[in-house]
């Protein structure tokens, strides 16, 4: 239950409509997360009860840089607000929810059957509460852009401001995009930056996913992705968790259709005072697809990490292949890391496996190292940053690949406190 | 060089090294030879500065340095290399990349200026050819998937680019077969200097066929309890070491 203060500021700063205030009743009831929910027991929420929240972040506007390869518009969100910046390509609309449902009225109803999963999610029933009527990228059918949209997420404000933005991307059939999300931050205040994201992907359709999460040391960042998958379609997903005081990640597949594959990649790098949690759903609902997940993580610090990583295999989902990978390095003795790997399986005819592994880097192959002359800093950074490859070598964009990379390793150096020459 | 002095070492409770004293000079290979748990490979660890072993008792002095007080990684730049027993596999890391690393920060430790690509190329393709390695082995991962040979092969060709001022040798020989072996001597052989100086640390003479010792050395019990020169190996292929354990026991 949340405090009566923090309802009647939340009151007083929006009109809610009918359903806005529906949702508001289901996050008053539950407040935010404890650690006394399973969900959240690592990464309780809880002390958020204590701020003084400013509900409206003020509007913001940036001159983003944009990256080198990018030619046309960049779409951004800036403290929830989305817009795009230049012309978008033929076949790209961006709409509110209302205006694309007034154009696609047949959606609707399939909208609203889409059954998520939300349970112990309290914080995404105060974004639907405090988002009126959001954004949505539209994706033509039949219409493939080899190059990155660019995103830029950015939230800034004031001590103790709760920004909510939502997002949803919606791939017709036979389309294909990537989609390079930079989350970033602009405040050194404690802010409260609760993102939803959901995106429909039709029969035959193609995304690549890339979320490079770097905000600052005051932010507390909530990411919900909810993907929802279609007949044959192909999502391709990767998640970099860089930087936030606290990052969690709500990331979601909903298989709806056969000959679906969806890819899950992860990696998350918490330095000292970081927390990062992923949690993931692969929700088989239907046969014949195929859902792969390779997570891994370094924790440097007094860093905490979580993964939990569910698959459900719905007694429909024959022929189901379901792999789950997460694998951990502490390269501190302050360190922590807690996985939860969670297999619900109803169908009788499936393939599923999944490994995790908490370690830290091997005594032998650094004194290998360092018996060459490599000092022990430098022999550590060699090895986490050879673990952390395979995540990154995924990725097939030649400059985006570069560009986390570099990044990855000067954060994996920042927090072993040393520079590589 | 090397001065070793009534050098104790264990682990844990177990005690290992029971007071080693050995001289090794410019230009002079030794050979140490045992039964297995001897404590051979145990003094190739303590010398090279593994983390398991607590030396308890005496001194280790390299160019008048006190050895023991280094890290691994400052031996190594004052020019001590140990090839292992079992090199260790490195996935993600290449040999080259990592030699490149393993390079420069020696040059940093000694004020060197680092090494530039083109200077790494033409020193790396300079060595390669003493163990015959070839450089699509150099680029893959580090030792992983390596056959023995080709492991064993590494570690020479690492040392041929380090050029250290005493290798240690950790049975080397063990797992190759006769071609591999003359190879991997031949490439010994061809970094002996007037300057430099080699450890051969091996169970069986073979080894000592293609390069030859100046002494050998025969450790027992943590203890080296007999030296001699290239003959003493020749006899202990034919007597085995039983005719020396029994005079002591």
């Amino acid at each position: 239950m949340l405090e009566n203060s923090l309802v009647d500021s939340i009151k007083k700063s929006h009109s809610l409509t009918e359903a806005q205030q529906l949702a508001l009743g289901k996050f008053i009831n539950k407040g935010f997360p404890t650690s006394k929910w399973e969900e959240w027991k690592y990464a309780s929420l809880k002390h958020l009860n204590e701020h003084n929240w400013h509900w409206a972040p003020e509007s913001i506007s940036v001159d983003f840089p944009k990256p080198v390869w990018n030619s046309f518009a960049i779409i951004q969100t800036l403290n929830g607000n989305t817009s795009s910046e230049g012309t978008l390509p033929h076949g790209i609309a961006l709409l509110t929810m209302s205006e694309f449902m007034v154009q696609n009225p047949a959606f609707d109803s399939v909208w609203k059957a889409r059954n998520p999963i939300l349970d112990q999610n309290s914080l995404y029933d105060l974004n639907e509460a405090l988002v009126a009527d959001h954004a949505v990228l539209w994706v033509k059918k039949g219409v493939k852009i080899a190059e990155p949209f660019v995103h830029h997420y950015l939230v800034s404000g004031q001590q103790d401001t709760a920004i909510q933005s939502k997002l949803f991307v919606y791939l017709e059939e036979d389309s294909e995009i990537t989609w390079f999300e930079q989350q970033r931050s602009e405040s050194s205040h404690a802010i409260l930056s609760n993102y939803v994201q959901e995106i429909w992907v039709s029969k035959n359709a193609h995304l690549t996913l890339i979320k490079d999460q770097d905000l600052q040391q005051s932010i507390t960042h909530v990411d919900h992705t909810f993907i929802f998958q279609q007949e044959s379609s192909l999502v391709d997903a990767f998640t970099f968790s860089i930087n936030a005081a606290y990052l969690r990640n709500n990331l979601h597949f909903y298989i709806d259709g056969p000959q679906v594959v969806s890819n899950l990649n992860g990696l998350y790098i918490p330095g000292e005072d970081q927390l990062m949690d992923t949690h993931s759903v692969v929700d088989h609902r239907m046969p014949h697809s195929e859902s792969n997940e390779l997570y891994k993580g370094v924790l440097m610090g007094n860093a905490t990490g979580v993964f939990n990583g569910k698959i459900f295999v719905r007694p429909d989902a024959q022929k189901t292949n379901a792999f789950q990978s997460c694998k951990n390095v502490l390269a501190s003795d302050r360190a922590t890391m807690n996985t939860k790997p969670q297999l619900e399986i109803w169908a009788d005819d499936v393939k599923c496996s999944h490994g995790t592994t908490t370690g830290q880097l091997s005594d032998e192959a650094l004194f290998y190292l360092r018996s060459r002359g490599i000092s022990k800093a430098t022999a550590q950074t060699l090895l986490l940053l050879a673990f952390v490859q395979q995540v990154i070598d995924k990725l097939d964009h030649e400059e985006i690949r570069a560009e986390l990379s570099e990044k990855i390793v000067n954060k994996i150096q920042a927090s072993l406190g040393l520079t590589l020459s | 060089m090397l001065s070793v002095k009534n050098l104790h070492a264990r682990i844990g409770e177990k005690e290992i090294l029971n007071g080693i004293n050995l001289e090794v000079h410019a230009g002079e290979v030794h050979a140490i030879m045992g039964p297995n748990g001897s404590g051979k490979s145990t003094l190739a660890s303590v010398l090279a500065g593994r983390s398991d072993y607590e030396v308890s008792e005496g001194s280790v002095e390299f160019f008048g340095k006190d050895l023991l007080d280094l890290s691994p990684e400052a031996r190594a730049a004052e020019g001590l290399f140990l090839a292992f027993q079992y090199p260790v596999e490195i996935p993600g890391v290449s040999t080259t990349n990592f030699m490149k690393s393993a390079i420069n920060e020696i040059r940093a430790y000694r004020g060197q200026d680092a090494m530039d690509a083109v200077q790494f190329l033409k020193l790396f393709k300079e060595r390669m050819a003493y163990v015959n390695i070839d450089q699509s082995l150099l680029s893959r991962a580090l030792n992983e998937g390596f056959s023995g040979g080709e492991k064993k092969r590494n570690e020479i060709f690492q040392m041929a680019v380090l050029e250290p001022k005493l290798a240690i040798l950790d049975e080397t020989d063990s797992g190759l077969d006769i071609d591999a072996l003359r190879i991997v001597a031949e490439g010994v052989n061809k970094l002996k200097t007037p300057q430099n100086a080699t450890i051969l640390v091996t169970h069986y003479q073979r080894l000592l066929d293609y390069i030859i010792p100046d002494f050998v050395h025969v450790l027992y019990k943590g203890k080296i309890v007999k030296s001699g020169n290239k003959d003493l190996a020749l006899e202990l292929e034919e007597r085995g070491y039983d005719w020396i354990i029994s005079a002591l026991d």
